[in-house]
């Protein structure tokens, strides 16, 4: 297999736009699909027809089963001819059973209801891969096309059975008027004619082979467009076809080289006797084409290559702008509705009375109750099933413990982590204060408090939190204590709030504490954090 | 190279492109149609119980004008799309791809008659598995064609790298390709990306990683980085 000959275009396509690209690509191989898919099928029922011809039913059942079967050598066709190296109907048709050899029995069993069918095959027929290996295959490639795919398959086989429909209607519109009066209708619906039967069967036979390869390279060209996505060979294509390019330009400039040195040397040569002095040189020389190279590249990644500019302005746009409203008719239209109705009402009493003692109301009101009541429960349904996580979470008590949750690193773009810290804090914050970097210095203190509340005390201030917030949480834990958190003292408490009010005062307002205040708030650090290092 | 896409070019010589929608996503979409006129229908019949005989007549009306004008109406104003085709992302334009009119739009729509023969859209279907743009008898006798609409790019995160300008020679396919590299870098797994940049090896005359990113640097140069 060469991505390179490749005779679609390689770029990114929806699923949708991969089905489109495959039922493109059945079109131009219609014919050889057409016959590769029919000859065995018909040679079967054939078979059949011969061997049982009491059950028409069961014979087209068992082909239309095989279907698995029968789809593996178009597949194996298309592939070929996708990738550049088409084979003839005759050569195929002798290769029927090495395509079907590997795992036919699954596809025939447990898989031949897949709904994405067409799409999984090529893994089985042209990967060859199977059991494991193929499950996480199927794994990676359906994670986007898996829907696609079944849409696909479902279409499609509504496709066959309208199409069966749209041929009888048509063999039913031929039929003379005066014979359609005369044919008992009913023995032929109910599937009592023989003939009839395998008419029907040789008609579906028909029908399967002409939608089969449409089928087959729709789903075959999802997987190519899921291979193209997952592997790149959009661009693998583009790299190739770039570095060839590359290669014939440089093999063309080596073949013109000779020939303008050459004559470029007799044009000098000429200049040279007539003027007889060398010809000046304007331009920096290089020796090498090498050298000359870098240099262009070199000239080429300069400023003067890469400016960009951009231009704005107003600019008028002529738009036709078209209101949309109501036309005069609509709005007519609904009011004769309304007087009509008007109109029927009041005739309404008269009419109960003499047509009939038949109640409108009641009856609709049930249709109405029904419909309420079906759409209360299908809503709460809808929900229940919606928010059955949260429904089952809160339903178990807390029995499983929660969620650890990892304490952040930053808060209020403060680095809170202890490794961060300076080993004596007290000292780094007083000597920041006097080094007049207030703002450093308390900030340095908050840090530190924080990062001690969310290590020590195994607070979680989430990133939503105000500092605000943060000083209620631990206001909050010293009136009520949960059993497994360390409790909050009182003076503590106090500490983090009057540290958090300063903070803000000085990180927002620019009102530095006095620096009194900013001891006492050192001391108070050291009584609550200083002995937990 | 056979695709699906629909080119044309003005009397200015700009090049447009569309891209063809075929004929599974368009079934569907239908189906979905069908599925909101059957609810709308459905509503009006429930709310015309009352009127007795007239109530059939209005309801008859109302269906009508549902199957014939539902698709024209959403078309013409609703940039050609009914909701069924919103749901699939495809829309109905004229084959020069300017927005569809009321013309071509009720051409295309009573033409579904013919589409519908001998009976569910047999023809039609036949006729878009077998047209080269996917295009069924009405929309063949009106001009019109459908296509996916051009969905707007979610911007995608980059991996950092610093921009480096690119070499010379480098034509719009190449850098787009170069482009997609970058932007793929979630989607191709790592020892892929090293492979294709490993392609690239008698231009950049680098091996795996390092190859890998100086391809990125010159995607994002590409993409309007500057280092």
């Amino acid at each position: 297999m060469q991505v390179k000959n490749l005779a679609v275009r390689a770029r990114l396509r929806s699923p949708w736009e991969s089905i489109d690209l495959g039922i493109a690509l059945a079109r131009r191989y219609w014919w050889q699909l057409f016959i590769v898919w029919l000859l065995p099928a018909a040679t079967l029922l054939t078979l059949c027809y011969w061997l049982f011809p009491e059950s028409p039913m069961l014979s087209g059942l068992f082909i239309w089963w095989l279907k698995p079967v029968f789809d593996r050598l178009p597949l194996f066709m298309i592939s070929r001819a996708l990738f550049g190296s088409p084979v003839s109907v005759g050569t195929a048709l002798r290769h029927f059973f090495s395509p079907n050899r590997r795992d036919w029995f699954l596809w025939l069993t447990l898989r031949r209801l897949s709904p994405t069918r067409s799409f999984d095959m090529p893994i089985t027929v042209l990967e060859q891969s199977g059991g494991k290996a193929r499950s996480s295959r199927i794994g990676v490639l359906h994670r986007k096309h898996s829907g696609a795919a079944t849409w696909l398959t479902l279409t499609l086989y509504h496709i066959e059975i309208f199409l069966l429909a749209a041929l009888s209607m048509l063999a039913f519109l031929f039929i003379p008027e005066q014979y359609a009066e005369g044919i008992e209708w009913m023995p032929l619906l109910q599937g009592d004619t023989l003939w009839l039967e395998w008419l029907y069967n040789a008609l579906y036979l028909l029908i399967m082979a002409a939608v089969a390869p449409f089928y087959i390279v729709s789903g075959f060209c999802l997987y190519i467009g899921r291979r193209i996505e997952l592997e790149g060979w959009d661009i693998e294509i583009q790299f190739r076809d770039f570095l060839e390019r590359q290669q014939r330009e440089r093999r063309a400039r080596r073949r013109e080289t000779p020939g303008t040195a050459s004559l470029i040397l007799l044009c000098s040569l000429a200049l040279g006797t007539m003027l007889s002095a060398p010809p000046p040189a304007n331009a920096e020389t290089v020796d090498t084409p090498q050298q000359g190279q870098e240099r262009i590249d070199e000239i080429l990644a300069g400023e003067d290559f890469h400016q960009m500019k951009e231009i704005s302005g107003w600019r008028k746009k002529e738009v036709d702008e078209v209101k949309e409203k109501f036309p005069q008719w609509l709005i007519d239209f609904i009011e004769w509705l309304i007087d009509f109705i008007e109109w029927l009402f009041e005739r309404s009493p008269e009419d109960t009375e003499s047509d009939s003692d038949f109640e409108w109301g009641p009856e609709i009101a049930k249709i109405l109750e029904l419909l309420f009541w079906l759409g209360l429960i299908g809503g709460l349904g809808y929900f229940g099933w919606k928010h059955r996580e949260a429904i089952l979470n809160s339903l178990q008590w807390h029995s499983s413990p929660k969620e650890q949750q990892a304490p952040p690193e930053t808060l209020f773009g403060l680095d809170v982590r202890q490794s961060s810290l300076p080993a004596d804090v007290c000292a780094e914050v007083m000597r920041l204060w006097a080094s007049g970097d207030k703002r450093a210095s308390l900030g340095l203190l908050y840090r530190a408090t924080l990062s001690h509340l969310i290590e020590d005390f195994a607070f979680y201030f989430g990133d939503h939190l105000t500092e605000g917030e943060c000083a209620q949480l631990v206001r909050a834990r010293q009136l009520e204590t949960e059993e497994e958190l360390r409790p909050v003292s009182p003076t503590l408490s106090h500490f983090v709030q009057e540290l958090t009010a300063n903070w803000q005062q000085l990180a927002y307002a620019h009102r530095p504490p006095a620096e009194a205040q900013v001891s006492t708030l050192c001391s108070q650090w050291q009584e609550e954090f200083g002995n937990d290092r | 190279m056979l695709d699906t896409t629909y080119n044309v070019e003005t009397p200015e010589g700009i090049d447009l492109r569309a891209r063809a929608a075929g004929p599974v996503p368009r079934i569907l979409a239908y189906a979905v149609d069908v599925f909101y006129r059957s609810l709308i229908l459905a509503a009006i019949g429930l709310a015309l119980l009352f009127a007795g005989v007239a109530g059939i007549g209005i309801w008859l009306v109302c269906a009508f004008l549902l199957e014939w004008f539902y698709p024209v109406f959403f078309e013409v104003l609703r940039r050609g799309q009914t909701p069924g085709k919103k749901a699939f992302g495809l829309m109905v334009v004229n084959d020069n791809l300017t927005p569809v009119s009321w013309g071509a739009s009720f051409v295309r729509n009573l033409l579904r008659f013919a589409d519908f023969m001998p009976f569910a859209y047999a023809t039609g279907v036949i006729s878009m598995a077998l047209g080269r743009h996917f295009q069924r008898l009405g929309d063949l006798a009106a001009g019109t064609l459908v296509v996916y609409r051009e969905e707007e790019k979610a911007p995608v995160a980059l991996p950092d790298s610093t921009p480096l300008p690119p070499p010379q020679n480098l034509q719009q396919a190449d850098q787009q390709a170069l482009v997609s590299l970058l932007e793929r870098h979630d989607d191709l797994s790592e020892a892929r990306q090293r492979e294709l940049a490993n392609l690239l090896e008698p231009m950049t005359r680098k091996r795996d990683n390092e190859a890998l990113a100086y391809l990125r640097s010159v995607g994002s140069w590409l993409l309007g980085g500057r280092g």
